[in-house]
């Protein structure tokens, strides 16, 4: 069949998922736009323009996201990289305590669970620095890095490591030059999960950065709860754009991959 | 919950348990009163200003026009922008019960009123300190000395007044509809749904409900004293009467009030309601320039008179950066900074304008903000005074209690 | 590996960073909030261990009505979100053409932070908002007021939608990742014994993607419970979504305040791994059924 199947349905779909964005984008280049209008009366460029400029504080906001999630993916990467091993390639007594303990947090909320912790980070001076809030990330970052790579391992045939060993490769160039890359897509997209996560957190950085540690949803939640729409939705735009991009990436160096164990190369 | 007073009483003699635990006792380095010797000290620092961040124009005024004026003493400003001044005090007294007793992360907070109040029972502040531009400021004023009722002591430095008024849409709003609370009232129940205020305990929305109060009662002097007169029993309760009555009228018919100031604003601005009370009638100008309210916005003051207070600047005693901080409030005083301000966004000057020489005078009186804002003259005409912080914090609970709960 | 190393030995090195930063901050974080929602006061003196907190939680009418919107809200939401997940992954899963681009397009919203889905819903739904516009454009609202409050309302229609709208891309993507494997084959053998279209669909497919749906679903549900922002922005001041109290109650200035702020988490932490326990042993029962 080449026509597309379904029509009613797809168009459903796409209207669904789309339509949230459609006041978003408007509102960013609204410069008035009272009710009952459909579309703005009148653009204006100021959202925009507010983006650049230093009062708004968005660009250093940008940086201190970038930073903060940087710093979780590669920790919460190297944290969970090893503890997918032995949970996917092992079979031990108490593994699945283990892995209960390193899946939870994804699954209890993580406010819940650092409450308790504030006034610690506060009396060690951690609170209100980027440090703190990093440690905190790592909370909802390291489970699912986890999880990923256990999955990920456990479709490892390991004999590909003993092989590369016998030809005389040594433990570090075995991981690097066949473990890893064999295991590229899901090491990816894990990294792109913590970085996802990382990004996206407001109640843990309010509750550890406690205001002081800007990052972009603690600048977009201010705008939001604030009088002028069309500044919140150019901050919002920002907010949504790396990670879009980085999705665009990840999803083309997916396909481009296949799955396959990257032996070609060698 | 507990009255404020109270509660901050229990957190200071909780605060006093701690001093048995605290071995070292280290004590916040004293501030000098030599001026010199402080701004060397600032030189290089960077004061964390905590303070409300929903005004632009006084977020641009801060980041542009006060940055400049401090380079010269090679002091910075971080401004860290709050929604409730609440917030920054909780954050310092959230130090202080873990031990921190220097190197505070506040070191600047915008504050008046029970805050203020609070954070002096606590022993927060840093007093007695002198700066060299109080002396244009009247010393001899209550609204300077006296914070909501609670003596000033030199524990903060005064900075700006506020005025309250009413903002509405004057294509929808006749002049007559707000002259007096009761034509606004009238107005609101012939129009449902378009008029609402934002739930005490929001600053601005405590202050519609005083407002009210003022109508109702004749004016604040029916409450006098710190604390709360046998008077306001039977005043209040003819406000939540009146205040029941008019729910019905109100935005979502008064079931829930919005959550903030800033609903308040983008529900104005959204057309959703039409009219609102506001303590900052300045700010206005920005909004309708932008587009984000209609340029028929207009304003007015009751004829029962509106609520006007002294905002100010307080240090924390645990501080990172006090002496720069010293710098920005002295700095804040500065009649040039102040005609700034002004112009910005139309805060009153806190300095005595009788204590400038003419011609600086005469600047003041030269600002114009368009025909959306009202003049100074006509925003000072029926001023009236802020009752004492113990009222603040009985009408809010009972607003919870005998309005928002029934 | 190498064999030069016992086998313990490197399980255990490969385990101990996540375990330490998981078990500190994690197991640390929960100990210390329930020794906190039981009086503990760090740092001070004259605490005493009681039950203020949790009377406290019991008698709060914020407390009862929060639970209550907070787990209505998550519910709806999950059942929601997974049903039209479900659908979505099977609609996704029948397209041949077109199957790349519509499924990029559906899983961006993956994406986008929860806090802009927040302020998204806002804009379309509240009184003055599109979807409100587009009802006046349409003759069928006159003012805004006349357009139902679907954002700061008492039921929590705004935070369900974005919870619906973020979550249901969310299972249809996990829906079809577990078609992709020979879910075609056993269907043709289906439909050579002579089995229909719905009789494929209860017998083969379901139960194929039904753990993976389960598993999905308890994540949307612990979500949803646990989320601060969503409620925040779309939710009413009372009754508030539970997180939003807790972090309110705990940054109150009254120390009073700090046990029931803790008892609200542990609260919370409970609801959903009674949740999350109950919901997985009813899977493993049900999955342990013959076909």
């Amino acid at each position: 069949m080449n026509r597309l199947r379904h029509p009613v349905g797809v168009a459903i779909l796409l209207l669904g998922v789309l339509t949230p964005f459609v006041p978003l984008v408007l509102w960013s280049f609204a410069g008035r736009w009272r009710y009952p209008g459909l579309v703005p009366q009148q653009g204006t460029l100021r959202g925009v323009r507010l983006l650049a400029d230093p009062t708004s504080q968005v660009l250093q906001g940008l940086a201190t996201s970038a930073t903060i999630g940087a710093a979780v993916t590669v920790l919460s990467v190297a944290v969970g990289v090893p503890a997918g091993r032995a949970l996917g390639l092992y079979e031990f007594r108490g593994r699945s305590l283990v892995r209960l303990l390193l899946v939870a947090p994804a699954l209890v909320p993580g406010l819940a669970v650092l409450l308790g912790t504030q006034v610690f980070f506060l009396r060690y001076g951690l609170a209100d620095t980027r440090a703190g809030v990093v440690l905190v990330q790592l909370v909802p970052a390291i489970p699912y890095v986890t999880l990923i790579m256990s999955g990920a391992y456990a479709n490892f045939d390991v004999d590909y490591e003993r092989q590369a060993a016998l030809l005389g490769a040594r433990p570090w160039q075995v991981q690097l030059h066949v473990t890893l890359p064999a295991l590229r897509p899901a090491l990816t997209v894990a990294a792109y999960f913590a970085f996802l996560i990382s990004w996206s957190e407001y109640a843990l950085t309010l509750l550890i950065g406690g205001g002081t540690v800007k990052t972009l949803p603690l600048l977009l939640f201010a705008y939001a709860g604030g009088p002028d729409p069309t500044e919140a939705a150019a901050v919002a735009l920002t907010v949504i754009v790396p990670p879009l991009l980085l999705m665009a990436l990840v999803v083309r160096g997916l396909s481009g991959r296949g799955g396959t164990l990257g032996l070609a190369r060698s | 919950m507990n009255l404020r007073p109270a509660r901050a009483l229990l957190v200071a003699g909780l605060l006093a348990l701690t001093a048995c635990g605290d071995a070292t006792g280290d004590r916040p380095a004293a501030v000098s009163s030599d001026w010199p010797s402080v701004l060397k000290a600032a030189r290089g620092q960077t004061v964390n200003w905590y303070m409300y961040g929903g005004d632009e124009a006084l977020n641009s005024f801060v980041s542009r026009t006060l940055a400049t004026k401090l380079k010269p003493y090679g002091v910075s400003v971080n401004q860290v922008k709050i929604t409730d001044t609440v917030d920054a005090i909780n954050k310092v007294l959230a130090e202080k019960q873990a031990g921190r007793n220097h190197g505070g992360s506040v070191d600047l907070i915008w504050v008046n009123g029970e805050n203020f109040a609070t954070g002096k029972q606590a022993g927060l502040w840093q007093c007695g300190y002198d700066l060299p531009n109080a002396k244009y400021v009247d010393s001899t004023n209550p609204a300077v000395t006296s914070d909501f009722g609670v003596p000033v002591d030199g524990c903060e430095s005064v900075w700006q007044q506020a005025h309250s008024a009413l903002v509405y849409d004057s294509s929808k709003l006749a002049a007559s509809d707000v002259s007096s609370v009761t034509a606004l009232f009238a107005w609101a129940t012939a129009h449902p749904g378009r008029f609402t205020y934002p739930a005490p305990p929001d600053f601005t929305g405590s202050m519609a409900v005083r407002t009210f109060l003022y109508d109702t009662a004749g004016g604040p002097s029916a409450f006098p004293g710190p604390t709360v007169a046998a008077a306001y029993g039977p005043a209040s309760a003819r406000l939540w009467q009146r205040l029941l009555t008019l729910a019905p009228s109100l935005w979502r018919k008064g079931q829930t009030y919005p959550v903030s100031q800033a609903d308040v604003e983008k529900l104005y601005g959204q057309g959703e309601i039409d009219a609102y009370l506001t303590y900052g009638p300045g700010a206005v100008a920005q909004q309708v320039s932008k587009g984000v309210f209609p340029s028929s916005t207009r304003e007015a003051v009751f004829r029962s008179g509106n609520i006007a207070n002294d905002s100010f600047v307080a240090i924390p005693a645990n501080a990172a950066h006090q002496a720069a901080a010293l710098v920005v409030a002295n700095q804040l005083l500065d009649p040039a900074t102040q005609l700034a301000l002004f112009k910005a966004n139309g805060a009153y000057p806190a300095i005595d304008l009788a204590r400038l020489p003419a011609a600086e005078r005469q600047q003041f009186q030269a600002v114009d903000l368009g025909p959306s804002v009202l003049p100074l003259s006509e925003l000072t005409a029926h001023v009236q005074p802020e009752l004492a912080a113990a009222y603040v914090t009985r009408i809010e609970a009972d607003w919870k209690t005998h309005v928002l709960q029934r | 590996m190498t064999g030069r190393r016992p086998r313990w030995v490197t399980i255990v090195l490969l385990l101990a960073p996540a375990v330490t930063v998981v078990g500190v901050l994690f197991l640390g974080g929960l100990g210390l909030g329930v020794a906190q929602s039981f009086g503990y006061l760090p740092f001070l003196h004259g605490w005493h261990w009681g039950l203020d907190g949790y009377r406290a939680l019991w008698h709060d009418p914020a407390v009862t009505a929060s639970v209550g919107l907070t787990l209505r809200v998550a519910l709806v939401s999950t059942a929601v979100a997974t049903v039209l997940g479900v659908a979505a992954g099977l609609l996704l899963h029948s397209l041949v053409r077109g199957r790349r681009t519509v499924t990029a397009v559906f899983g961006s919203t993956l994406a986008v932070p929860h806090i802009v889905g927040a302020l998204a819903m806002v804009l379309l739904l509240s009184q003055s908002g599109l979807l409100s516009r587009l009802a006046h454009a349409a003759g069928l609202s006159g003012t805004p007021a006349h357009f139902p409050a679907l954002t700061a309302d008492g039921f929590g229609w705004g935070i369900i939608a974005e919870y619906v709208w973020k979550e249901t891309p969310f299972v249809a993507l996990v829906v079809l990742a577990a078609l992709s494997g020979g879910i075609g084959e056993l269907r043709g053998v289906a439909r050579t014994l002579g089995a229909g279209p719905w009789q494929r669909l209860r017998h083969v497919v379901l139960p194929l993607i039904a753990p993976a749906v389960a598993a999905t679903s308890v994540l949307v549900f612990a979500f949803s419970f646990g989320s601060y922002e969503v409620p925040a922005l779309l939710g009413r001041p009372y009754p508030a979504g539970l997180p939003v109290v807790a972090l309110q109650y705990q940054q109150d200035v009254d120390l009073n305040s700090r046990p029931e702020a803790m008892a609200v988490a542990v609260l919370i932490a409970v609801v959903v791994a009674v949740v999350v326990a109950g919901y997985l042993a009813l899977i493993r029962r049900l999955s342990g059924r013959p076909l």
